[in-house]
């Protein structure tokens, strides 16, 4: 887990920020899964799911 | 462009004005759950209809690794099984033997046959070739996917026909093929990059079918989360000495910021096969004088492999 000090921006700006290429991962929040325009705020637990490959 | 947003910041779908849960970059649409899932299988089943991949009495076999993708092609095909007539699907999985790997993507290919109420086979490399994929690949690690690619082939292959299919189904999705495009103009293997295994008519080899292959990767691991069917499975721990893990990793990376590169790709082959009118790139087909099964040599690449690991 890691805690970003951040006030409200869009997953995909944290996604940037992290360095991470969206089509990558799936991102979910509080179990529910979304789009990456979503506005995420400082409170908010969001997990980034790598996909991996295969199968 | 803008996007409605709903509540708690998350945008609403286009259709209904439900939270959405993915935005399709290609249609511009952000989309919930629902509708998500009816335009995935809507486009699954239009590629299938536009190809002809099913026809009555048809039994497919569908290679089921129990990852991401052969979950969601089982899923989906076995969801929308009445509306074919007289189709039936059975599940064949192959246990290559890769250890801390196998073990765990097998138990979840056994409880998604079970949801899905499709039979199920498992068939194994040390059954098969008397060894599982470590073993053989003892020193050879560089050619992992090599070596496990042509052996799974026969593997998948003989599990088919052991229970009587007509057809291969496969899970490669938009990614993989716009992948295997580009590894092949890399190698300059022009022969394989304008085969098309749906088009087998030489009566040699079962005609392989990919429905998924106009789903992107992303989609295929949405559907599936939206279905409450995603697992976080491990790699298979030789992905790292492919040269698909960088063609991969390079792919995605254009297509996030050139969006359209993949299918792009996908259609440049088909443009080529066009080109090519059928015209033959490889030589003609032989039988192999070890095992009879067909190939362009005098051995099958099976046989050749196993003479050079000395099996």
């Amino acid at each position: 887990m890691r805690v970003i000090d951040q006030g409200p921006a869009s997953v995909e700006t944290i996604l940037s920020s992290l360095g991470i290429n969206p089509l990558e991962v799936i991102v979910v929040r509080n179990g529910t899964l979304i789009p990456e325009s979503t506005v995420v705020f400082a409170d908010d637990e969001v997990r980034v799911i790598r996909i991996s490959h295969g199968g | 462009m803008g996007r409605k947003k709903g509540l708690a910041g998350i945008p609403v779908c286009s259709c209904c004005n439900e939270p959405a849960v993915v935005y399709q970059r290609n249609s511009r649409r952000s989309l919930c759950g629902t509708h998500f899932t009816s335009d995935v299988e809507g486009r699954v089943f239009l590629a299938m209809e536009k190809n002809q991949m099913i026809r009555a009495g048809d039994r497919i076999a569908v290679a089921l690794s129990g990852g991401k993708d052969s979950t969601a092609l089982l899923l989906l095909l076995s969801r929308h099984l009445p509306k074919w007539e007289d189709v039936s699907l059975v599940a064949i999985t192959v246990d290559e033997g890769i250890r801390g790997y196998r073990d765990e993507t097998i138990r979840a290919a056994e409880r998604v046959a079970a949801h899905a109420g499709v039979e199920h086979s498992i068939i194994s490399f040390r059954d098969l070739f008397s060894d599982n994929l470590d073993t053989l690949l003892e020193g050879r690690e560089e050619q992992a996917c090599t070596v496990c690619g042509i052996l799974r082939n026969k593997a998948l292959t003989q599990g088919a026909k052991n229970s009587g299919s007509t057809k291969i189904a496969t899970g490669h999705n938009l990614d993989d093929e716009a992948q295997s495009v580009l590894m092949n103009v890399l190698r300059g293997d022009l022969p394989r990059l304008v085969r098309n295994s749906a088009l087998e008519t030489s009566g040699c080899f079962l005609p392989r079918i990919k429905p998924l292959a106009e789903i992107s990767e992303k989609e295929v691991a949405s559907y599936l989360f939206v279905n409450g069917m995603f697992l976080d499975l491990p790699e298979c721990p030789y992905t790292r000495y492919a040269l698909r893990a960088d063609v991969r990793s390079m792919l995605s990376g254009l297509e996030h910021r050139n969006p359209g590169t993949m299918l792009r790709l996908v259609e440049s082959k088909k443009k080529i096969e066009k080109y090519l009118g059928g015209a033959p790139v490889s030589a003609p087909l032989r039988r192999c004088r070890q095992c009879d099964d067909p190939c362009s040599g005098n051995l099958c690449q099976v046989c050749m492999l196993r003479q050079s690991l000395g099996r």
